[in-house]
């Protein structure tokens, strides 16, 4: 879950890779480095994020370079360790986004051959292998080292005497950009989407050869066609614009995200395999697993169809007896779990479903059909925007199931997210903003958002949160309330209304206090609330989106409140694509 | 030469309009009045704009976000006033520039000749010189600036447009624009008169309808979405993509519908007509002088005569809304203006209800069969039985 980028072309080649380094910081800013070929081959690397300014480029000539941003995985952070990698001669860079899975084995064969490691990650032994066999043409050095590592890998290299970055992956993003006189290649479009729109997104396999005018790719030797794209997503889309963070930018982007969404998914005909489908199983992680919870009652609940979550990670290693339709949801659509867990129904023979957000990323290559969540680049490490288009494309299924009885709910939807972003949370933020624990607690479909609002509040407040299911509060964490412990409930009119609110004065009666969310008019959740946020809508779709919008930004102003750096918290980045 | 533009301001006159959004993000011809400003400014070949923000800063900023220009935005953390505001801008400020309300319309040649004169104020006569700051003009320029008189010795008022250099920034101690500029003016400094063309702004809600009228009169016809060939359409309209529009309905121009809005089969739309997004119109329905925001629903049979509906609010069948001139209070004033309603958002009335010059609230749930007259229903969630 490393940022790489290279580029190519008539401008001095640092500045700009730089500039799109900053683009791919989600991804990982524990350190960066850029390697720029002029005369020679100039590396300049760093430990930390990118500086706004004083990280000094003057020395990295040349109109061709390679960047990398980095989230640890082999070797501390550190400027040793950081991307770009030399061979001994110091005439080859590598950067690398990915995990070798042989490395020790291959780093042991190399050291008894004589060469010299000057960092502990895995990266640099491609470089000492590539030095083996590089006579003058590093495309073919690179093919004939590629079969030799096992592994995730998104590479590019540069070598002195060559006049192309070359580009392979497997297991990792990694997309080229075609532009004037220019190319371009990254994990994601977002840095390119400057340049140009028109992209290629390499498959697993490929080995790219970039030059200025050109693009070669090839796939086991031979030369392959790829079909460029025109990526939709406008450079605006990707910039902050006047807002502090891109995170609070994304919250108050979702009413248009979700109408736009339901819209969009009304056009595009529904695969087959869904109306099918008599048993669901959904793999997924983190936020994509809580949206999916939230799935699986609404599908069992409304459709009568049996559905089952599973964590893609476990998924993987203790796959259940498998049936029916497999889905696996991911917004950038290349968590390595998710990849692997779908891959793992695919050769069990079931029919499997993808929902990402990224065109033509790796989840949609492995599935045998996808749905696009239409949230546009989400640039925020906790994710929001992602979390509501994936309901979107929820509802939506559980819409077309129930014969379109949901249609209305769906297109007035976005008002109820716009008004929970007038909401003042004040009151509540001052209350969690003191806290060391708060517990988030919800019954039913409001469990899941009662667990996402506690991942987002750990997220980037660092405050410990936990989500439960208000009947689980008696089964041990009771023992942890206290004075000092807020509990925040979703406590929505419905079925679970009386008991969730029996709950509720029993914790009360810890001095627990009490942060609840409840329909405008509850008298009675007014009474014993400490601080009451009013629900905007009483239907099941708006009341399940403005909880989980109220919760987001109650962990956005509640970050803000104790100063955290909220678009990059610490140890996080926005793609896990490894294990 | 840069400009700065003030949107910090709620413009709590105009409620329950600015309960959820300040003036400037009002729509007006289906885009928020700060749009009219920053088009003329662009038109002018101004890049280098600066928005001062504060009341619903959010909101503020995902708008500006979705305009062609890059816009910088500062904020106003507290809303002293426009002097204040200024100077949250003033660390940006570099070279001569103008300063101009987020929440007037302007057209671009007023524009273009304040450009022209350094150091000047763009004036209009207006018929109601209090609501303003009244422009003192002897034979030097400007004498000074009174602000809201009593008595206005004068029609001529500020349009709160100014060009002015860097060097103006040092009398920006006060709190108020109009007082820094008087501070200049006393310190001997020099101000300019430049007449402006179309300037327009909104002092009370209902001030809105003209606004409206006057921004439609120059809109040229596009033609989206799905037509029934049976309708009718006279005088320029413009209809948004993926609205529809059902059989036999009439619309004269000048008329605005927006993106996805349904119009059911028998209406009668405009003249002088502004329909946001998604908004839904039953069948047999007339709408006369209407200004209705996004996601808004009449129903059938209804009759809406110069309103301004908030966006969310759905009213029922066989509703009646028609001109009155109520005397309401507005910001401690009691004031009389003519309009059929004004309504906030998410109102929701049942059918059969009746609207005469009244102003309703935000959230405000009105059950059905009732008359409504001024300010019945101001208060915001109130519930009518």
């Amino acid at each position: 879950m490393c940022g790489i980028f290279g580029y190519t072309g008539g401008s001095q080649a640092a500045a700009i890779v730089l500039e799109g380094l900053r683009k791919l910081e989600y991804r990982g800013y524990d350190s960066f480095g850029i390697a720029a070929r002029g005369e020679s081959i100039q590396v300049g690397k760093k430990q930390g994020r990118i500086p706004e300014e004083g990280f000094d480029i003057k020395n990295l000539a040349g109109t061709a370079a390679i960047g990398h941003t980095r989230w640890a995985t082999h070797g501390i952070p550190d400027d040793k360790n950081a991307h770009p990698h030399r061979d001994c001669t110091g005439k080859i860079a590598v950067v690398h986004n990915g995990i070798i899975e042989n490395y020790a084995l291959l780093k042991r064969g190399l050291v008894d051959r004589g060469h010299r490691f000057s960092s502990d990650t895995d990266t640099e032994i491609i470089a000492h292998l590539l030095e083996e066999v590089y006579k003058g043409d590093l495309l073919a050095a690179v093919q004939a080292v590629l079969p030799l590592i096992d592994g995730s890998y998104a590479i590019l290299v540069l070598a002195e005497a060559d006049p192309r970055i070359v580009a392979a992956r497997s297991r990792s993003p990694l997309v080229v950009g075609i532009g004037d006189e220019a190319m371009f290649a990254a994990s994601d479009m977002t840095p390119i989407l400057e340049y140009t729109r028109r992209m290629i997104v390499l498959e697993d396999g490929d080995v790219a050869c970039l030059t200025p005018a050109a693009v070669e790719i090839y796939q086991k030797g031979s030369r392959v066609r790829r079909n460029e794209e025109i990526v939709r997503w406008s450079s605006e889309d990707v910039r902050k614009g006047g807002f502090r963070h891109f995170m609070l930018k994304e919250i108050f982007d979702q009413p248009a995200v979700f109408s736009d969404a339901v819209r969009a998914l009304r056009k595009e005909e529904l695969p087959g395999i869904i109306r099918e489908a008599g048993m669901v199983t959904i793999v997924a992680c983190g936020t994509s697993y809580h949206a999916a919870l939230i799935f699986k009652y609404l599908l069992e609940e409304q459709c009568r169809v049996a559905a089952r979550v599973e964590l893609a990670s476990e998924f993987r290693y203790f796959p259940p007896p498998l049936e029916g339709l497999v889905i696996g949801i991911s917004q950038s659509g290349e968590t390595a779990d998710t990849l692997m867990a779908l891959e793992l129904a695919r050769l069990r023979g079931c029919p499997t479903l993808a929902i990402v957000n990224v065109v033509g990323s790796s989840l949609t290559r492995i599935a045998d059909a996808s749905l696009l969540m239409h949230a546009g680049p989400e640039i925020s490490v906790a994710a929001t925007k992602s979390f509501i288009a994936e309901l979107a494309v929820f509802f939506h299924l559980v819409d077309i199931m129930k014969q379109g009885a949901w249609a209305h709910h769906l297109d007035s939807a976005h008002r109820a997210i716009e008004e929970a972003l007038l909401l003042d949370l004040g009151p509540a933020v001052a209350c969690c903003s003191q806290a060391k624990d708060i517990f988030f607690v919800g019954r039913g479909a409001f469990y899941p958002v009662a667990l996402e609002g506690a991942l987002k509040m750990k997220e980037i407040s660092y405050i410990h949160a936990e989500g439960y299911a208000a009947g689980e509060i008696k089964h041990g964490p009771f023992a942890l309330l206290s004075p000092e412990t807020p509990v925040v409930a979703v406590c929505a009119p419905g079925e679970t209304y009386g008991v969730m609110a029996s709950n509720i004065r029993e914790m009360k009666a810890r001095g627990t206090p009490l942060i609840l969310l409840g329909e405008k008019d509850d008298r009675d959740l007014q009474e014993i609330a400490d601080v009451f946020i009013p629900l905007p809508s009483a239907d099941t779709v708006s009341g399940l989106l403005s909880a989980s919008v109220i919760l987001q930004l109650l962990a956005y102003h509640t970050a803000d409140a104790l100063g955290k750096d909220i678009d990059r918290p610490r140890n996080l980045a926005k793609s896990v694509t490894v294990e | 030469m840069q400009a700065v533009i003030l949107a910090a301001g709620e413009g709590r006159r105009l409620r329950p309009l600015t309960k959820n959004r300040p003036k400037a993000l009002i729509p007006v011809a289906n885009n928020p009045i700060i749009d009219y400003p920053i088009q003329a400014l662009l038109e002018c070949g101004i890049r280098d704009i600066i928005a001062v923000v504060g009341y619903r800063k959010e909101h503020v900023i995902r708008h500006l976000n979705r305009c062609d220009a890059p816009i910088e935005v500062v904020e106003q953390k507290k809303q002293l006033g426009t002097g204040d505001a200024l100077r949250c801008a003033a660390p940006q400020i570099t070279e001569d520039f103008l300063v101009l309300p987020g929440d007037n319309i302007i057209d671009a040649p007023s524009i273009s000749r304040i450009m022209a004169v350094q150091n000047s104020v763009l004036v209009k006569d207006h018929p109601y010189p209090s609501n303003f700051g009244v422009v003192m003009v002897d034979r030097e320029g400007v004498s000074c600036i009174i602000e809201k008189p009593e008595h206005a010795p004068s029609f001529t008022v500020s349009t709160g447009i100014y060009h002015l250099t860097p060097d103006f920034l040092h009398y920006l101690t006060v709190n108020t624009l109009t007082d820094a500029i008087n501070g200049m003016l006393a310190d001997g400094g020099h101000l300019g008169v430049v007449q402006a063309g179309e300037w327009h702004d909104a002092v009370y809600p209902w001030d809105l309808l003209g606004l409206n009228r006057k921004v439609l009169r120059d809109i040229s016809p596009i033609k989206s979405g799905s037509i029934d060939r049976t309708v009718v359409i006279r005088g320029p309209v413009r209809i948004g993509t993926g609205a529809t529009i059902g059989p036999f309905t009439l619309i004269t121009g000048p008329a605005i519908i927006g993106n996805d809005a349904e119009i059911g089969s028998h209406c009668r739309i405009g003249p002088f007509v502004s329909m946001g997004n998604r908004v839904r119109v039953e069948p047999f329905t007339l709408l006369d002088q209407a200004l209705l925001m996004d996601d808004t629903a009449i129903g059938s049979h209804s009759r809406v005569t110069e309103a301004i509906i908030g966006e969310g609010s759905s009213f029922g069948d066989h509703t009646t809304v028609e001109p009155g001139i109520p005397l309401v209070e507005i910001e401690g004033t009691l004031m009389r203006g003519r309009f059929g309603c004004v309504a906030g958002d998410r109102v929701r009335v049942d059918p059969l209800c009746i609207f005469q010059g009244a102003l309703v609230g935000n959230d405000v749930r009105i059950r059905g069969g009732k008359m409504i007259t001024g300010p019945d229903a101001f208060q915001d969630g109130v519930m009518v039985v």
